[in-house]
C-alpha cells in the first residue's frame, strides 16, 4: 500500500501492523471466498485477474450487505454483474454464481428492458434513480421488486449499486391494509348504527316509562303497544276491570281481543290491524268482558306516538268507558223508533179516519137522498087534502127537518175530511176588517134578535196571513158561538180586536155570554162535543177551527169563567 | 119536446133506480128506458144494442160511480175499448154523492159528458138535455 521510506522503528513497526492487518484481511477474504460466505468475482483486467468483493469495506457494513434482507448487487457500465449477494440470487431464485458475472437485462422481462434502460441511463447520469418494476425469476414466475440506484466507486472503478426491494410483501400488506381498513370502516359503521339503535331503544323506553307513569294516573283504561302491536304496558285500571292483577294467570288472558263481544270482534280487530298497517289513528267501540264476565261498552281510541324522524315508536291507547252512555243512546234511539213507529201507526189511522169519513158521508149521502127523494114521491102521490091534514101535515115536516137535518151533519162531516186534506193550504195576506163585515151581514139577524152589540178594532193588525176562506170560518165560528151561547139574562157584548205580538198577529174574541168550566177546556176542541143542550149545535165548528189554525202553523187558546164569558185567543203565525 | 129513443140508468141502488125511473117517466124524456145494476149488465147491454144504430141503443147513460162487479170506472175503461160505429151518438154522464179527490184525476182522461150531483132532479135533467141534446122540457 505505501512505498514511503521508512525511517524510524516505530514507523516501521507501524507499518509492519499494518501489513499484517492487510495480510491477516487478505487471508480472512481468502478463507471466506474458499467458504463461500462472501461472494467474489474475478474480472480479467489489463493488470491481470481482478477480484471483486466488497473488500475494503469495513467487515461491519460487509457483514450487513452480505446478510442484509435486500438484494444488492453492483452493475458495471456494461451491466454486467460485479457483486450480487446471497439475497438477490435468493430472490430471483438462482445461484449466485449463476447471476455474478451475467448481464442483469436477462432477467429483466421484454416489456420493461427499455423502463430498465432508463432507469441506468438516468442513475449513470445523475448518480441515482429509483423505480419499480417486476423481474423474472428463473422458473418464470415475475416478483415485483423496487429498485434504488447509486454511483459508486468501488476499487477506483465507477458501478452502479441497486438495492433490489421485494415488494411482493409490502403489496400484500397495503391489501391487508386496505381490508383492515374496510373492515374497520365496516366496524365504525355497525357501531355507530349499533349506537343509534341502543339511543332508539333508549329514546323508546323513556317514552314508554313517561307514557306509563302518566297513563298510570289517568281515570282511563290506557295501555301501549309496540310499532308491531306487542303488548308493552297496561295500566291499573285495566287490570281492575278484568279482576285480574298484572302477570296473573295466561297471559293471552289479559288481552284486550280475548275478551271483545263474538259479534264486535271481527270488525274491531280489523279495524286495528288496519291502523297497525297504516299507521292511522285507531277508534273504535266495542264491547269488553271484565272481571265478573259481563260486556261493557268502550270507546277504545289509539295514537301511534313518533319519534323525530316520524317513525313510530309506539302506540298508546285508552277505553273509556261508554256503557251508559250507549245504553242511554240506545234506548233513545228505540223512543225514537217506538215514537216513529206510533207516529206512522197514527198518520196511517188518521187516514184510515179521513177515509172513513169520506166513505161514511159518501155511504149515508145516497139513502138519505132516497129517503129524500120517496118522501117527494110520496108527497107528489098524496092527495092535497090528505097532505094536509092532521097528524100526516106535522109527521111529514118533521119527516123534511129530520133529513135536512141528518143531510147538513153529513155536509159537515164531508168539510171535516175535506180539513184534513187542506195541510200546507196556501196563505195570502187578507184583509181582516173585509172579512168581519163579511160574516157580520151573514150574523145580522142574529145580531138584530139577540140585541148584540158588537165592536170592532182591527187597526193594531189590519192584515193576517191565512186562507181567506178559512179566516172567513174562523170568524164566523166565534163570532156565531159568542152570540149562540150568550147569557139569557143580558144582551151580548161581543169584541173582536187584534194585535202584533211577537211574529205573529193575535185575533181576540171576547164576549160575556155563559162561560164554562176550565176543566172541560181540553174537550171545547174536540169533535161534535157539546157543553150546551139548549143551542142548535153541531159540536164541529171549533173543531173546525182550531183544525184550520194548527194546520197554518198557529194555535189557538182560550180562557173562560162559568157564568161571566169566555176569551178565545188565535195566534196567526206571520 | 121529442123523446130520447132509449135511456139507460145504471146504479146498484133499487130505491135510487126506482125513484129516476119515476122521475124520467114522468117528465117523458124517453119511452125506453133500460135498467142495469152494475157496470158489468151495463156493458153487455151496450155490445147488444150499440154494434149497430138500433133502437134500443141508448142515447143517454147515467152512470153510478160505485157498483159492486164493476164500477163505474172499470165501465168507462171497458166501454172505451169497445169498437162501436156510432160513439159520438152516446152521452154518459156520471152520478156521485161526492167525489173522492183521487177519483177526480181518475175521471179526466175518461170520455164522459159530466158529473151529476145525487140527487137526480127535474132541473139537472133539463141541464143535461139543453146541453148535450138541444132539447128542454115543457114548462
Amino acid at each position: 500500500m505505501s512505498s514511503t521510506p521508512l525511517s524510524t522503528a516505530a514507523e516501521l513497526a507501524r507499518a509492519n501492523e499494518e501489513l499484517r492487518y492487510q495480510l491477516e484481511e487478505a487471508h480472512d477474504l481468502i478463507q471466506a471466498i474458499r467458504t463461500g460466505a462472501v461472494d467474489a468475482l474475478a474480472v480479467q483486467g489489463a493488470e491481470g485477474p481482478r477480484i471483486f468483493t466488497l473488500q475494503g469495506a469495513d467487515q461491519g457494513y460487509r457483514t450487513l450487505i452480505e446478510q442484509m434482507n435486500e438484494g444488492a448487487l453492483l452493475l458495471s457500465e456494461d451491466t454486467t454483474v460485479l457483486y450480487c449477494n446471497a439475497c438477490l440470487a435468493g430472490l430471483l431464485e438462482c445461484d449466485l454464481s449463476e447471476v455474478m458475472g451475467s448481464t442483469f437485462e436477462t432477467f429483466v422481462p421484454l416489456a420493461f428492458q427499455e423502463y430498465w434502460a432508463g432507469l441506468l441511463l438516468k442513475g449513470w447520469a445523475e448518480g441515482k434513480s429509483k423505480g419499480e418494476l417486476p423481474l423474472q425469476t428463473r422458473n418464470g414466475a415475475l416478483v415485483p421488486f423496487s429498485v434504488s440506484m447509486n454511483v459508486l466507486s468501488f476499487n477506483e472503478t465507477p458501478t452502479l449499486a441497486v438495492i433490489v426491494t421485494d415488494l411482493s410483501a409490502r403489496r400484500e400488506i397495503t391489501a391487508i391494509r386496505a381490508q383492515v381498513a374496510e373492515q374497520n370502516e365496516l366496524l365504525d359503521r355497525t357501531n355507530a348504527e349499533l349506537k343509534r339503535e341502543e339511543a332508539a331503544r333508549l329514546a323508546g323506553e323513556r317514552a314508554a316509562a313517561e307514557a306509563s307513569r302518566m297513563l298510570e294516573g289517568i281515570s282511563h283504561i290506557a295501555w301501549t303497544v309496540s310499532p308491531t302491536g306487542a303488548n308493552t304496558y297496561r295500566n291499573r285500571r285495566w287490570y281492575d276491570y278484568i279482576g285480574q292483577e298484572p302477570g296473573e294467570g295466561p297471559g293471552i288472558g289479559r288481552a284486550w281481543r280475548e275478551r271483545l263481544h263474538p259479534d264486535d270482534a271481527p270488525a274491531t280487530l280489523a279495524r286495528w290491524d288496519e291502523s297497525l298497517r297504516t299507521g292511522a289513528p285507531f277508534e273504535v267501540e266495542c264491547r269488553i268482558r271484565n272481571g265478573a264476565g259481563g260486556y261493557r261498552w268502550m270507546l277504545g281510541r289509539a295514537q301511534p306516538s313518533r319519534n323525530e324522524l316520524g317513525e313510530i315508536v309506539q302506540w298508546i291507547g285508552t277505553y273509556t268507558d261508554i256503557h251508559e252512555h250507549k245504553l242511554a243512546l240506545e234506548r233513545i234511539d228505540q223512543g225514537q223508533r217506538e215514537l216513529r213507529d206510533n207516529n206512522e201507526q197514527l198518520t196511517r189511522v188518521n187516514v184510515d179516519l179521513d177515509n172513513f169519513i169520506y166513505t161514511a158521508s159518501h155511504d149515508l149521502k145516497a139513502p138519505i137522498s132516497n129517503i129524500e127523494g120517496l118522501l117527494d114521491a110520496l108527497l107528489a102521490e098524496l092527495p092535497p087534502e090528505t097532505s094536509q091534514q092532521e097528524p100526516v101535515q106535522p109527521i111529514l115536516r118533521l119527516m123534511h127537518d129530520s133529513v135536512n137535518r141528518f143531510k147538513r151533519t153529513i155536509e159537515q162531516l164531508t168539510d171535516v175530511s175535506k180539513l184534513q186534506k187542506e195541510h200546507g193550504l196556501p196563505t195570502e195576506p187578507v184583509d181582516l176588517a173585509a172579512v168581519v163585515r163579511n160574516v157580520r151581514l151573514d150574523l145580522e139577524p142574529l145580531i138584530q134578535s139577540t140585541g148584540a152589540q158588537l165592536t170592532v178594532d182591527v187597526a193594531a193588525a189590519p192584515i193576517v196571513l191565512f186562507s181567506e176562506k178559512n179566516l172567513r170560518s174562523v170568524v164566523f165560528n166565534l163570532l156565531s158561538n159568542a152570540l149562540k151561547y150568550r147569557a139569557p139574562d143580558r144582551a151580548p157584548q161581543v169584541s173582536l180586536r187584534t194585535r202584533p205580538e211577537g211574529a205573529a198577529v193575535v185575533l181576540e174574541v171576547q164576549d160575556n155570554g155563559l162561560g164554562f168550566d176550565a176543566t172541560n177546556e181540553h174537550k171545547l176542541f174536540g169533535m161534535f162535543q157539546r157543553f150546551h143542550d139548549h143551542v142548535e149545535g153541531s159540536g164541529i165548528g171549533l173543531y173546525m177551527v182550531k183544525k184550520m189554525v194548527d194546520n197554518a202553523g198557529g194555535r189557538i187558546a182560550v180562557s173562560s169563567k162559568l157564568g161571566s164569558g169566555t176569551t178565545f185567543l188565535i195566534y196567526f203565525s206571520q | 119536446m121529442q123523446k130520447l129513443t132509449c135511456a139507460l140508468l145504471v146504479d146498484d141502488d133499487s130505491t135510487t133506480n126506482y125513484l129516476n125511473q119515476l122521475l124520467i117517466n114522468r117528465l117523458q124524456i124517453t119511452d125506453k128506458l133500460l135498467v142495469a145494476l152494475n157496470g158489468q149488465e151495463a156493458l153487455e147491454l151496450v155490445k147488444i144494442h150499440c154494434n149497430e144504430a138500433t133502437p134500443d141503443c141508448p142515447a143517454l147513460i147515467l152512470l153510478d160511480v160505485k157498483m159492486p162487479v164493476m164500477d163505474g170506472f172499470q165501465f168507462l175503461e171497458a166501454y172505451n175499448e169497445l169498437p162501436l160505429p156510432e160513439k159520438d151518438a152516446i152521452i154518459i154522464v156520471m152520478l156521485t154523492t161526492s167525489l173522492h179527490p183521487q177519483d177526480v184525476d181518475r175521471v179526466q182522461g175518461l170520455n164522459i159528458a159530466g158529473f151529476l150531483n145525487k140527487p137526480l132532479t127535474k132541473e139537472k135533467l133539463n141541464d143535461v138535455l139543453k146541453n148535450h141534446f138541444d132539447r128542454h122540457l115543457p114548462e
